[in-house]
């Protein structure tokens, strides 16, 4: 029996792990997603774990090689989509990406900013970030498209006097902060140890 | 003995890689040699392996072996990457030598 579920979490990486290692432990492992739903069918509990993973830097070509990796190492991948977007022919500029990602469009990571990452559990701790050094890279990379946000926001707020956007561009100094507060402790600890 | 001196020191996972792929590898095979060989004390996430990977793949020391149709891409050394895993080794025993000097070759 396949059991639906209709979940937004947005940027909420971590939450959105937790939920899903959450159904793995009732007995619940992912088959499909789509925008909002997230379709599980039975599977012995806590058989499986997840990890989710921030692509939308990436151009489409490294996207998929990263994806056809992971799929190599035994792990199965689902795309899935960040924010809400319903239109067709959608062109996103993303000054934060690498090069060849930062016009996204549907044909590339657009609606695929994140990878949700099954693996069979063995009982260790499912992590794909490990060193160091590469802790620091990834949390960088999520970091900045909150940063970018904030920055524009905070002009605009500023530009047309709006205590509005000033609020919005405080919320995004939230994951701005946490993001960073990564980054520098990743930063310390890089300083004597490689992980 | 004394040439190394301008290569500078690898990391941990970088010499690993390196030793992991004297032989042609995959990506899980490379993971699987590493926490084989330092029993379970060095486990690699797979985002970090692709990323080194990745990167001594553009220093030239390492290079995808065989044609990769449908199979599982598999990786093998260069000659450039086993000239540097040499200098590393030299690095590594002076680096020992010294230690045992200092802190006492009970270990």
């Amino acid at each position: 029996m396949s059991k639906k579920y209709y979940r937004f979490f947005g940027g909420l990486l971590d939450a959105q792990a937790r939920w899903l290692n959450k159904m793995s432990a009732r007995g619940y492992r992912l088959v499909r997603t789509e925008k909002l739903l997230y379709e599980f069918e039975e599977c012995q509990p806590n058989q499986v774990t997840y990890c989710v993973e921030f692509v939308g830097q990436k151009s489409r070509e490294h996207a998929e090689a990263y994806r056809d990796f992971l799929e190599e190492m035994g792990y199965k991948v689902f795309y899935k989509n960040i924010n809400l977007n319903y239109s067709i022919g959608k062109v996103r500029w993303r000054p934060w990406a690498e090069k060849g990602g930062r016009i996204a469009t549907n044909a590339t990571t657009f609606n695929r900013e994140l990878l949700l990452v099954e693996k069979e559990n063995d009982g260790k701790t499912f992590a794909l970030h490990t060193s160091h050094g590469d802790k620091e890279s990834y949390y960088t990379t999520l970091r900045n498209p909150w940063l970018l946000l904030l920055l524009m926001l905070a002009a605009f707020a500023v530009a047309n006097d709006s205590a509005i956007l000033g609020v919005f561009a405080a919320i995004c100094l939230l994951p701005v902060l946490i993001y960073q507060r990564q980054i520098w402790l990743n930063r310390r600890e890089a300083r004597t140890k490689e992980w | 003995m004394r040439d190394h001196s301008k290569g500078g020191a690898l990391t941990e996972v970088t010499f690993y890689i390196l030793l992991a792929l004297y032989t042609p590898k995959h990506g899980y095979a490379v993971m699987q040699f590493i926490e084989e060989k330092t029993g379970g004390r060095l486990s690699l996430g797979a985002g970090t392996l692709y990323g080194a990977l990745n990167s001594l793949q553009e220093k030239g020391w390492i290079a995808p072996y065989g044609d990769s149709g449908d199979r599982k891409k598999e990786y093998l050394i260069t000659l450039q990457g086993k000239k540097v895993a040499e200098n590393e080794l030299a690095r590594l025993k002076e680096l020992v030598a010294v230690a045992k000097e200092i802190v006492g070759g009970a270990v």
